[in-house]
């Protein structure tokens, strides 16, 4: 076995790394795993007042902390029925601006250009490119400057509270604002042109469902009352765990998200992906300009969506200064008298979408529930690098996982202090799918299903384990004709494990035993097709997630009844090992 | 590499990333600040790292996993001086709060159930020198440029600055601010350290406490103060608790028994 692995993921917000085990010639397991440590926020919080916890939930990160702050604050306020005054509304959306230029800014030209243009830092990089070094800074500072302004500094500003503000920003303040912001536009449109033409590698690429708020009124924006699907489909902001079902993994402090059992995006590239028709005046034209298809299947396109973002901020700021300007009068934040209730806020973080749900009893925070982006980014994530690497080492060239696990990581931006440094690529050792077995039947119960066809030679051999394991007394066997018929898996829930029994062509020397995650065989181009009818008849969705083939190489599925003898040795040493 | 510049690696354990951040918000002074030391690692803002020795390490975050107690004491190992960033390297952070053990092992099963972790163990959150030993402490949450960048010069010239024994009100008083306590809104400031520059009440804003609790402060003095004006001690005892972190035993310990 073999493992390439990222240990400490740089040039990202927090502590984790990716790895990936290659057996033979499939990619056996990838994992994002996150190393930053528990920090139970939402149970810290319990027994605060809402003031207080307005203060404290936006210490999950540094980089998303007015994100966190307009998300409970939307949430409190919802729950404690309060309206909040226009102005107050309109300070809130500049300040969130600023957050986004200033993550964008940070992420694009520090983060992510390196990477494109070989250095190892933006200082390094400064060197050749001084001047777009310099202006991403100047941009940078712009945004915390919009930041520090209205929340009172650059990170964890106090300043917007329940009801409103403590203060507003003054006449010149606000002023400046617009002008800086209008003097930033030639560069605004050179980042686009820049971010919107480079030269984005075409692995991995592949379908996803985009989720985001939806602004509402055909605008584009950065919150919402509703959740919109790129399928199409909607949810009211209470109803977000239709779409996020969390559930926790045992190589990370950073709870995961599926939607109906499937990995989901979020962030620049879903929003623009979801709602870019929507963008006007000069991002508009840009946007027609450089959208094009690939930007549904490419996370790497992450990167031109954050570009075309900063410009829809730079087009945005001036006129919110302008609708912000018209009310002269500072609204005293608004004064609540509600002890009890329930909201929910949802707010486009940088990084794509932040829910935040509270529960407050007797004037005290009674329950909390925060859904930050990257802990549902965190399954495509895994996803992508999965595709990448299996796609890569198909094409010879198992040297460029890493960085392209990197890349790929890097261009989700995820902030991974939302609970995560970074790649690692191993081969397994012989035998290792026993270890792999063990772990599954250690952690959950498992159900074994055997697949193939009864007169195809070695495709019989799933059939045949799961016949003999019957045989041996074990219980919870199926045969997948008795599945696709009876849906015999109706009763089983997330605490079982699927492991399917079956022939499948890895191009390997002939009873060569491998296990992986049948997701894995889903996305595999060449092996897929076999999978897809049982995949498609797991109606209990959660299973799927946790379900893996126990695949054996075939020497032959030419009709006949006979196994042939090293898939007949491999069936052995599978049941000899189940037995023990 | 030896060209005479101080080899400077900064870490980041668990907590937000604010104090890396503010480093690097430091837009105009960032390149100076790279040219003035060799930044031997600085996972944040490069990908080009490197383990060797050290002459300033600077942390942030608590120690939360077993995984971080390793990285942490190999720090130290390599480290001359090792200098807690932040709130959550100096006193824990938020995530400190459940000062009770036990309380601590049942809030994390409540969040992540029986799973067992497979890449490293969960322990509470301590601050780092629950663990190594710590040569200066740069409170805050997160830590404040002003005080940074002098930290970071004086450091460069191989002396330390002096801490900050004060809390937030004198400079809130320098700023010609109106005192929030005299309105009747609980206000942290006389009981926390100072080095915000006392942003939240230039806002209108009460202070939450986030550089934690002053030293040296006179808690008798000002018990009785809070009480006279008729503030509830117990609610500003729990709000003190929200950014004290493990300081917060002694910290309630002092309050209580010079309150008696």
């Amino acid at each position: 076995m073999k493992k390439i692995s990222v240990d400490h993921l740089a040039r990202v917000e927090g502590n984790g790394g990716i790895s990936a085990t290659i057996d033979g010639k499939v990619v056996s397991d990838v994992k994002f795993s996150i190393y930053e440590g528990p920090r139970l926020i939402e149970k810290l919080t319990i027994g605060l007042t809402p003031e207080e916890d307005v203060s404290m939930s936006p210490r999950i990160c540094a980089i998303c902390s007015l994100s966190h702050k307009n998300a409970v604050l939307r949430s409190m306020e919802n729950a404690l029925n309060i309206k909040i005054h226009p102005k107050s509304y309109l300070c809130r959306e500049l300040m969130h601006m600023g957050e986004m230029v200033e993550s964008h800014s940070l992420h694009t030209y520090y983060l992510s250009l390196p990477d494109y243009l070989g250095y190892p830092n933006a200082i390094a990089m400064a060197s050749d490119f001084e001047l777009e070094v310099k202006i991403a800074l100047e941009m940078k500072h712009f945004a915390n400057h919009i930041m520090k302004v209205l929340s009172g500094r650059y990170i964890h500003g106090e300043n917007p509270i329940i009801g409103g503000f403590g203060t507003f920003p003054s006449r010149d303040e606000l002023i400046f604002i617009k002008n800086r912001a209008i003097q930033f536009m030639p560069f605004v449109k050179k980042t686009v042109d820049l971010f919107c033409t480079l030269d984005y590698p075409d692995v991995p690429e592949k379908e996803t469902i985009y989720a985001c708020c939806e602004p509402g009124n055909s605008n584009y924006g950065f919150w919402g009352d509703e959740i919109l699907l790129s399928t199409g489909e909607k949810f009211f902001r209470d109803d977000y765990q239709k779409l996020t079902n969390e559930f926790v993994v045992s190589h990370s402090y950073c709870k995961r998200s599926r939607y109906k059992g499937k990995p989901y995006s979020v962030g620049a590239l879903a929003r623009v992906n979801n709602l870019g028709e929507r963008f006007k005046g000069e991002t508009g034209k840009m946007y027609k300009k450089y959208f094009n298809k690939r930007w549904h299947v490419n996370p790497l396109f992450h990167n031109a969506a954050q570009a075309l973002e900063i410009s829809y901020c730079f087009e945005r700021i001036p006129e919110l200064v302008d609708e912000i300007l018209k009310y002269e009068e500072d609204p005293k934040a608004v004064k609540y008298t509600a002890k009890s209730g329930k909201g929910t806020g949802l707010v486009e973080a940088p990084r794509g979408l932040l829910i935040h749900h509270h529960e407050i009893t007797d004037g005290r925070v009674s329950l909390v529930d925060i859904i930050t982006p990257t802990a549902q980014n965190a399954e495509d994530i895994e996803r992508y690098c999965q595709i990448a690497a299996q796609k890569l080492l198909d094409s010879g060239k198992e040297d460029k996982i890493k960085e392209r696990m990197e890349l790929v990581v890097r261009a989700f931006d995820p902030c991974i202090s939302c609970s995560a440094h970074m790649a690692e690529v191993t081969h397994t050792p012989s035998g290792s799918w026993k270890n792999k077995l063990e772990e599954i039947r250690k952690n959950s119960s498992p159900v074994y299903i055997g697949a193939g066809q009864q007169d195809r030679s070695d495709d019989a051999c799933g059939i045949d384990i799961a016949q003999k394991l019957r045989g041996l007394g074990f219980k919870d066997v199926w045969l997948g004709s008795e599945i696709i018929r009876d849906d015999k898996l109706e009763g089983y829930t997330e605490k079982n494990t699927l492991v399917f029994f079956d022939a499948v062509d890895f191009n390997e020397k002939a009873g060569k035993i491998t296990v992986l995650p049948l997701e894995y065989i889903l996305t595999h181009s060449s092996i897929s097709h076999k999978f897809v009818p049982f995949a498609a008849s797991i109606k209990n969705l959660s299973l799927q997630k946790n379900a893996y083939v126990v695949g054996i190489q075939p020497d032959s599925v030419a009709r006949g009844n006979k196994i042939s003898p090293s898939v007949q040795k491999a069936v052995r040493e599978i049941l000899n090992h189940l037995r023990n | 590499m030896n060209n005479g510049k101080l080899k400077i690696g900064i870490y980041e354990l668990t907590g937000c990333a604010g104090d890396a951040l503010l480093i690097l918000d430091c837009e105009k002074e960032l390149l100076d600040i790279f040219k003035a030391v060799d930044i031997q690692s600085f996972l944040m803002a490069s990908s080009d790292n490197r383990d060797g020795k050290l002459d300033i390490a600077l942390v942030e975050g608590s120690v939360s996993t077993e995984r971080e107690i390793e990285e942490l004491k190999d720090i130290r190992e390599r480290a001359e001086i090792v200098i807690a960033i932040g709130l959550c390297a100096s006193v824990g952070g938020i995530q400190a709060r459940f000062t009770d053990p036990n309380e601590w092992k049942k809030k994390y099963k409540e969040v992540y159930g029986d799973i067992e972790m497979t890449h490293t163990k969960p322990v509470q959150s301590k601050p780092i020198d629950a663990y190594i030993k710590v040569d200066y402490y740069l409170p805050g949450c997160p830590i404040g440029k002003e005080q940074f960048l002098d930290l970071f010069t004086r450091a460069v010239k191989g002396t330390l600055p002096e801490r900050y024994p004060r809390p937030v009100c004198v400079t809130c008083k320098y700023n010609e601010n109106d005192c929030l306590l005299n309105k009747g809104i609980p206000c942290l400031g006389p009981l926390t350290a100072d080095g915000c520059g006392s942003i939240c009440p230039n806002h209108n804003v009460p202070c939450f406490g986030c550089w934690g609790p002053v030293e040296g402060a006179n808690l008798t003095s000002e018990y009785y103060l809070l009480k006279e004006k008729g503030f509830d001690i117990e609610s500003i005892k729990k709000r003190m608790a929200n950014y004290s972190g493990t300081k917060l035993i002694d910290f309630l310990k002092q309050f209580k028994k010079e309150s008696k």
